[in-house]
């Protein structure tokens, strides 16, 4: 059984809320209205994943400042993620690639997919928000 | 039973509402319980009493109202998004909310999320 195979099996424990992070970081403030959301599902003891895709994957990357441009740092506010249960933090390596941005995230625990076990993971999820 | 929820990210002069619209009222027609919809982001102006489209639009905010009378649909709005964009939800008898829709929070989309067997976002 290829290793695919094996997730989908499990199709039907994981369930829950997936929200796709497409957005740059401080361009919109749709990562930060997500992450709103990410952690009101934690919160209420509810199932969240997050997925980073595209521009999405940015948000991930180590060492930048929003203050510099006068915005509220969200991005801080990830390191707060095992205090509310969110765990499965998955990001896409194409985009990563695409980009040429190396795997070097300001928090730990995240997983580097391929867009095969990405869109595998994503499916597992009842419900999918995209921002 | 089968239910639906739906979240609307965009405004009510935005030509992407009148596809949420549509498909609200699809499935209503169709007689899917629809359990409420979630306006967030952009989609909470269409509570926005002070709205005015001209005439010759698409009237998002009238056909919103008119699927809330006829199918008593809950229409929720997300209260911090709300207060962002200028509607103040905090008095009572506000007259900046149109009545049509219900002052709530990201707690009612948690709500509605794991109530609903399918969820749809626009």
């Amino acid at each position: 059984m290829t290793s695919i195979e094996q997730q989908s099996s499990s199709s039907a424990q994981e369930n829950g809320l997936a929200i796709i992070n497409s957005k740059a970081p401080f361009s919109s403030t749709h990562g930060k209205d997500a992450l709103d959301i990410a952690l009101i599902f934690g919160s209420f003891e509810q199932k969240v994943s997050l997925f980073f895709q595209g521009d999405g994957v940015y948000q991930l990357i180590a060492d930048q400042d929003g203050s510099l441009l006068a915005i509220k740092d969200y991005l801080k506010t990830f390191s707060a993620f095992e205090f509310y249960d969110i765990e499965d933090i998955y990001v896409c390596q194409q985009s990563l690639s695409n980009r040429q941005l190396d795997e070097n995230f300001h928090i730990d625990e995240v997983k580097v997919l391929s867009s095969i076990e990405f869109s595998a993971a994503l499916n597992r999820h009842q419900h999918v928000l995209r921002f | 039973m089968k239910t639906l929820a739906v979240v609307v990210t965009t405004p009510p002069y935005s030509h992407l509402t009148i596809t949420a619209l549509t498909y609200v009222e699809a499935a209503l027609v169709a007689g899917i319980n629809v359990i409420g919809v979630f306006f967030y982001q952009d989609g909470v102006m269409h509570a926005n009493e002070d709205i005015s489209i001209a005439s010759d639009e698409y009237q998002a905010i009238a056909h919103w109202q008119r699927l809330q009378q006829e199918y008593q649909l809950p229409l929720h709005i997300c209260i911090t998004a709300a207060e962002k964009r200028g509607i103040a939800c905090d008095a009572i008898d506000n007259d900046k909310i149109n009545n049509a829709f219900t002052v709530s929070g990201l707690g009612e989309l948690v709500e509605l999320t794991t109530k609903a067997t399918r969820l749809v976002q626009f």
